[in-house]
């Protein structure tokens, strides 16, 4: 069968009106650079996008396709001759994909009035030529398990069924820009993805503790991104900060059982900055309600304290096999699952509280002066982005 | 062959025309031709647009390549003025301009724009006081250059972007041909900037305008729709890769190479600063050294050394033909003597200390030859 084009519904763009043109053009934009790879055109039209093939596979487009924020769903759509025989074949072919004792519909829109059949004849005769090939199936007018779409137009005549469900949301770009506090665990790059869904552009910033952190626990982050990039074809700078001088002094300064809810503070404090810096509007993590002590709601409290910024928890009250189902689905969980020391697993306190008093918290951080050392961290920040390092391998003896 | 007029232009670096070279032959394609080959060519203008804009420190910014910086301060001025002219129709520019502004400026007065002079001080920096008394809200447009191509004054740049920060409406241009590869500068704020390729050791022919908001740019050449329809043309794709790439080298150089000129500079001043009838003006950046030989003609020292095989300029290139005075040195309040008598020398990251010594050496001779002119 020849495929013709990929109609492209969108997601959430349909309820807007008065600026819908800028998030159709950002989504085309997107559209544009996730298929820069093939030779296609891309028609943008109000309520639907429309990929003109021009020959390329249709399974491959697709897949590009098919990981776009902004798009709910997409079908590859046939295009065939005139005639009944080929509407048949098409239908037959179809009808054979679907599942036992599935039901049926044909639905005809005739663009062209002067074709000879017209939607009643169509549909009358294409439902009785696929019941007679596949006779497992039943139709079903109201409630389908299929639907069997024709289009008929001057040129030709268009058929489709299939309809992949994608992730639906809103185009990157349209929604401004958050910073993700990224470890290496399940949950960080999930509530990243979970935040793009939302048109939101995305940089990273993970801790390193070398040499208490390994090289390849950074590495581990910078695949995580890959990945994070690749998937939203969008190019996520990921902030490397050296965490080691604060994270010794707070091992030395601040009793064992708090020092975990300082080190979140740090973190945060620097996220903050760098957040300022790189024009971030807001911070988003994995925490999880109550999954670990600095995830209590007291812990939150006395961790957040530090910041005015909004901090984003996409996955706040998720059960964690829902977030690790997610984390399959999204393919970072593989990555995730590493086993390497990151910097919230070493000094790890033996019974850090759970519900820590900003008050005190603060008391024992007076006594350090921590602000030239968080200045030093973000002044020997290193930047990664995957995009970049593509872009080395292939251009760089040039540039 | 002795060559000290970088400040004209400057011998583009070897990995620079390497690239230069590979480009034609690898992606002679055009960027707007929709087939692999000219989606991947289209890749690599991409990824030196955004090359450029990361060094420049300006990463948010868009990058137009266009033919050097005379297209870029073109583009900048003509189009912005003619957008912003409902809103207004008064111009300061600094009086040191290099003629790719004062002269468009001047034929922008015809379309009833006012343009109104910043005074310099007598090191050649603007005078920012000056230039917020003239500040009213009829100014559209400022352009002040971020190093000067005569003397090589840097000019308060984040200073003057702090004090338009309360004027939104003010479109800040800065011709940053002189000052890239020279000086760090801190560009974030101004809404547009022009350079040039073959300053910095690229290819002559390419440069760029970055613009913070392209939407405030139109076209003054009009055509197939290239660079984001700002600039119509087949994209010179080799031109365009080789200036990223020396920009990226130059950037990289650059603290070596100020620490290296900054001692040329100071063996120059220390060599001929005593000497009779000779004036030295003050540097900004050390690449760039204005001698004036009281008495003689610039053009005279310039002959006399070129004729030992060394290469300076009087003034700039593109005006040394003009027999007219620098405007530059006279807005400085210099004495016509001096004017008359100067000549440029530019180092380059490339200059070498034994180039230095020899030109010392003629400078030395050639003062003693012309000595009964000084005065």
């Amino acid at each position: 069968m020849m495929y013709d084009h990929i109609l492209v519904r969108y997601g959430e763009i349909t309820l807007k009106t008065k600026n819908r043109k800028m998030f159709i053009r950002a989504l085309r934009e997107n559209m544009k650079r996730a298929l820069s790879d093939f030779n296609v055109q891309i028609h943008t039209q109000w309520d639907r996008a429309y990929v003109t093939l021009q020959d390329e596979d249709h399974g491959a487009v697709m897949s590009a396709l098919e990981n776009i924020n902004g798009i709910l769903s997409i079908s590859p759509i046939a295009k065939i001759e005139r005639t009944e025989a080929a509407m048949k074949d098409t239908a037959v072919d179809f009808a054979n994909t679907f599942g036992t004792k599935d039901t049926f519909k044909i639905e005809v829109r005739r663009a062209d009035k002067t074709y000879a059949l017209n939607t009643f004849d169509i549909q009358q005769m294409l439902g009785g030529y696929v019941l007679e090939n596949v006779p497992h199936l039943g139709v079903d007018v109201k409630r389908p398990d299929h639907q069997i779409m024709v289009e008929v137009r001057a040129e030709a005549i268009y058929m489709y069924h299939e309809v992949v469900q994608c992730i639906g949301g809103l185009p990157i770009g349209t929604g401004g820009k958050a910073l993700l506090m990224i470890s290496g665990g399940i949950d960080s790059p999930v509530a990243g993805l979970e935040v793009m869904k939302k048109g939101v552009e995305l940089e990273a910033v993970h801790f390193h503790s070398p040499p208490y952190t390994s090289p390849q626990a950074t590495e581990k982050v910078k695949q995580l991104v890959d990945i994070l990039s690749r998937r939203t074809g969008t190019d996520i700078t990921l902030h490397i900060v050296p965490f080691t001088e604060l994270q010794t002094k707070v091992h030395d300064w601040i009793p064992d059982n708090m020092s975990m809810t300082t080190t979140r503070r740090l973190m945060l404090i620097i996220a903050e900055r760098l957040a300022e810096k790189i024009n971030a509007k807001a911070i988003v993590n994995g925490e999880n309600l109550g999954q670990v002590a600095s995830q209590t709601l007291t812990s939150m409290h006395a961790i957040n304290a530090v910041t005015n910024f909004p901090v984003l928890r996409p996955l706040l009250t998720l059960e964690k096999n829902e977030i690790v189902e997610m984390a399959r689905n999204y393919g970072t969980y593989d990555t995730s699952v590493l086993p390497y020391e990151d910097c919230c697993t070493i000094f790890k306190p033996k019974a850090p509280k759970t519900r820590p008093e900003v008050r005190k918290v603060e008391k024992f951080e007076s006594k350090v002066d921590f602000e030239p050392m968080i200045e030093k961290a973000l002044s020997n920040i290193e930047c990664y982005s995957a995009l970049e390092a593509e872009k080395n391998d292939a251009f760089g003896s040039l540039l | 062959m002795i060559y000290m007029d970088n400040a004209a232009t400057t011998r583009p670096y070897g990995e620079v025309m390497e690239t230069f070279m590979n480009v034609n032959e690898a992606y002679y394609f055009n960027t707007a031709s929709i087939h692999q080959s000219g989606r991947k060519a289209a890749q690599l203008l991409e990824a030196s647009r955004k090359q450029i804009a990361e060094l420049l420190g300006v990463p948010d910014y868009h990058c137009i390549f266009t033919s050097g910086a005379t297209e870029s301060n073109n583009l900048a001025i003509q189009s912005v003025l003619r957008r912003k002219q409902p809103y207004g129709g008064t111009v300061l520019v600094s009086e040191l301009e290099h003629p790719s502004v004062l002269n468009v400026l001047e034929a922008m007065k015809e379309d009833d724009f006012r343009v109104n002079y910043i005074k310099t001080f007598a090191d050649g920096t603007v005078d920012t006081d000056h230039l917020k008394e003239m500040l009213n809200d009829d100014v559209i447009f400022i352009t002040v250059m971020a190093v000067n191509n005569i003397t090589g004054s840097i000019q308060p740049i984040a200073e003057i972007t702090e004090i338009l920060k309360q004027y939104p409406k003010v479109h800040f241009h800065t011709d940053a041909t002189q000052a890239i590869g020279k000086i760090n500068m801190d560009y974030a704020g101004v809404d547009s900037l022009s350079l040039s390729s073959h300053k910095f050791h690229g290819m002559k022919g390419t440069g760029a305008l970055i613009a913070k908001e392209p939407r405030t740019l139109s076209p003054i050449i009009h055509g197939g729709g290239h660079e984001n329809n700002l600039r119509s043309g087949t994209v010179n794709l080799p031109g365009a890769v080789a200036m990223a790439r020396a920009l990226r080298m130059a950037t990289e150089q650059q603290d070596v190479s100020i620490e290296r000129v900054s001692d040329y500079n100071h063996k120059v001043r220390s060599a001929l600063g005593n000497l009779r009838s000779v004036h030295i003006q003050p540097s900004g950046v050390p690449h760039i050294l204005n001698v004036s030989f009281r008495g003689a003609k610039g053009e005279v020292v310039v002959n006399a050394l070129g004729n030992r095989g060394i290469m300076v300029s009087t003034t700039s290139a593109c005006a040394s033909k003009l027999k007219k005075l620098n405007e530059t040195l006279l807005a400085m309040g210099n004495a016509r003597a001096i004017i008359e008598g100067s000549i440029r020398i530019s180092f380059s990251s490339l200059t070498q200390e034994e180039e230095v010594d020899e030109m010392i050496t003629a400078l030395l001779a050639v003062h003693k030859e012309i000595g009964e002119v000084l005065k």
